[in-house]
């Protein structure tokens, strides 16, 4: 189903990824236009987060084709710097580096990657940073932040290679409560602003309010997709009403 | 009204602290005497030593042995020129980058105190003179025989006895190279001051840093290029040693880290040819592997031909990089196991290149989680030089040896008074390796994450 109009800027095609003998992705297939928001939701264990890893190889998927942004994943190494480049990732964790400011953290990759100048990536990373709402904790180190407002610096660090699209892995899952809001606040107005973001997610009023489409799997396939309204409202499928039933009635 | 807080003068706070701390129960305050009286005996067994005791005429005569050896009189600006070099551009470098310079001035105050007291030149000569006596045997026959006696007359200025032997002679006239030992440590001091006024605002200037990297990558080229009119034959004592632990330890970090990286390759070929090489360097002892360069010849074919038509110093030195690079891939690969996969993640999405990552994301914080157990590995680096002696190199140690096995009319016995020296200035060296660590720790922040 297509909600968007435009240029189809994620393409996977029959992606199967085996751990051992475990099958964490069986054949999926997925296009995602650019400007559309959506949120990937399922049970722990269904493959959302490595479908998303897949698609700038952290984790390198055992059959299938991947075409991001016209280029095709290939055994050339230069497909996968490309593809890298034009992905930006938020993972729970954060991941940012402790041993660096977070200015270097935003400015690092435009500067090594993009050849840009060190100025240059700097006012870049300070718009960045202002955008994410932290302009005041450019010179902080990740350490000395709130885990809120280091999911912001994360966020800031991955638009700073303007990427073609950004993906979410589980981003709120590690915050404490009162902290999720304000990163939601960011991924909603990135939306607002039409950028394409992939979102694993738990948090279901931001699927209904922001996503333009809802991508339900399950033991490594997609088993349903809709938009949110149809997906909430009258999902078709019983495994989707299963797992809704569950997350929506406690 | 606000009531003034009591005033805690310095002193009043010190006997408050020791109240509270080490005398609060009578436990505690018996333990604190006993301490404080093994203390004072301690320390009056030193002086009494130090003062009046020891014979400090053999240590004082050949100063200048323990710091160059027998390198030749008139070539010794080579070696002062590198010092110098090497000293400016160490303080230059902490002035900008760590800049708080009490504790670096503390640490040359210590290194200057016993560098100058073990200064050179001593104004000493001896003095030769023939006698004639009688001696008179078991069965009563009286002979006559003459001889030679020697007696080494040391200038001790104006300074009294215990004075001259406490300071080794700082009272007599200065000598050129306590005067050029005194110029260095106030060259050091004041280079790092200029480097903390001047340079700080311009330490993330990437010139700066060039330029910096660029003296640093020089200084061991250009220590050698000062060597090339002297053959390496002449590098003896503590010239030897710390050339031989400065060339080996610098190598053997870089070797180290490429081993460690190895370790960790994806690539089967280059994993276990680097744990294979680890677990060879490693099974033997440092002194086998000199032992190893010292006697081969032919046996390797072109490459025991090409190693031993070296100059053994510098075998040596290879030596020293390569076995200190194989522990130093062990602790660096401990580092490297500390740092999350989330880091290798992030740096990958980022498009970072594998060179990218681990130059500007890995092996900074793998290092900097490993630098304590670095610095332990390259005091134990400088400690092996002592193992010189036995491949017939005349470091410090051996030096030691054929003073007081060569001057037995003058040494009087006086081991102790040398080996001391000897122990002294393999301290004084890993003092200032693990200053520089604890530096380098302040610095970037070892504990914060």
């Amino acid at each position: 189903m297509k909600v968007k109009d435009g240029k189809e800027i994620v393409r996977l095609e029959k992606v199967v990824k085996r751990f051992g003998d475990f099958t964490a992705l069986q054949g999926v297939d997925v296009s995602i236009t650019e400007g559309e928001v959506v949120v990937i939701i399922g049970p722990s264990g269904s493959g959302k987060s490595t479908l998303l890893r897949t698609i700038n190889q952290l984790e390198r998927h055992d059959s299938g084709r991947i075409v991001v942004d016209d280029v095709e994943l290939t055994d050339d190494a230069r497909s996968l710097a490309m593809i890298r480049a034009e992905t930006g990732m938020v993972f729970q964790q954060f991941n940012l580096f402790p041993h660096l400011t977070v200015l270097r953290n935003v400015s690092l990759a435009p500067q090594k990657v993009r050849h840009m100048a060190k100025d240059e990536a700097e006012v870049l990373a300070l718009e960045l940073l202002d955008r994410v709402g932290i302009p005041e904790q450019a010179e902080k180190f990740p350490g000395q932040l709130s885990g809120g407002q280091q999911q912001r610096v994360a966020i800031a660090r991955a638009l700073a290679m303007n990427p073609k699209v950004m993906m979410f892995d589980e981003p709120t899952s590690a915050l404490d409560p009162e902290m999720i809001n304000e990163v939601l606040k960011v991924m909603g107005e990135l939306a607002a602003d039409g950028m394409t973001m992939i979102c694993v997610t738990h948090e279901m009023g931001f699927a209904r309010n922001v996503a333009d489409r809802v991508i339900f799997m399950d033991e490594g396939e997609i088993v349903e997709v809709a938009t949110p309204g149809e997906f909430f409202d009258n999902p078709k499928e019983s495994r989707t009403k299963v797992f809704l039933d569950q997350i929506l009635t406690h | 009204m606000m009531t003034a807080a009591p005033y805690r003068t310095a002193l009043s706070g010190r006997v408050d602290w020791a109240r509270e701390n080490l005398f609060n129960t009578w436990r505690n305050s018996a333990l604190s005497i006993l301490s404080i009286l093994i203390g004072l005996a301690i320390a009056y067994l030193l002086v009494r030593f130090v003062m009046f005791q020891a014979n400090w005429d053999l240590v004082a005569i050949n100063r200048k042995l323990f710091f160059i050896g027998s390198y030749p009189a008139e070539e010794t600006f080579r070696i002062w020129i590198s010092v110098f070099t090497a000293a400016a551009l160490i303080a230059l470098t902490y002035g900008t980058w760590v800049g708080r310079l009490r504790p670096f001035v503390a640490i040359i105050a210590v290194v200057a105190v016993i560098g100058l007291t073990l200064g050179l030149g001593a104004e000493h000569s001896i003095v030769e003179y023939e006698f004639t006596d009688q001696i008179e045997s078991i069965d009563g026959e009286v002979s006559v025989i003459t001889g030679i006696e020697r007696e080494l007359v040391a200038d001790r200025g104006w300074a009294p006895a215990w004075l001259y032997s406490l300071s080794l002679g700082l009272a007599v006239p200065f000598g050129s190279s306590w005067i050029l030992l005194a110029a260095l440590f106030a060259t050091m001091a004041s280079v790092a001051w200029a480097g903390k006024q001047f340079l700080t605002r311009w330490k993330s200037n990437p010139v700066l840093i060039q330029a910096f990297g660029a003296a640093w990558v020089l200084l061991i080229p250009f220590i050698f290029l000062m060597q090339s009119g002297v053959s390496s034959g002449h590098w003896e004592s503590s010239f030897l040693d710390i050339l031989v632990f400065t060339v080996g330890g610098f190598f053997s970090f870089f070797i180290g880290i490429g081993l460690a990286l190895g370790r960790t390759s994806p690539f089967r070929a280059i994993r276990y040819s680097s744990v294979g090489y680890i677990e060879v360097v490693r099974a033997a002892p440092l002194l086998v592997w000199l032992l190893f360069a010292t006697f081969l010849d032919d046996e390797l074919g072109p490459v025991g031909q090409v190693f031993s038509s070296i100059d053994l110093a510098y075998r040596v030195m290879i030596v020293f990089a390569l076995f200190g690079g194989a522990y130093i891939a062990e602790v660096v690969r401990g580092g490297l196991q500390s740092i999350p996969r989330g880091q290798y993640e992030a740096a990958d999405a980022m498009g970072l290149s594998a060179v990218q990552k681990y130059v500007y994301i890995i092996l900074p914080q793998a290092i900097k989680a490993v630098i304590p157990a670095l610095i332990g590995r390259f005091i134990a680096l400088w400690k092996d030089t002592a193992l010189l002696a036995a491949i017939s190199l005349v470091n410090t140690l051996e030096k030691a040896k054929k003073i007081l096995g060569g001057q037995t009319d003058i040494a009087d016995g006086a081991f102790f008074e040398i080996y001391l020296v000897v122990a002294l200035i393999y301290w004084l060296v890993s003092y200032v390796l693990s200053r520089l660590g604890g530096a380098a720790e302040a610095r970037l922040g070892v504990g914060r994450r």
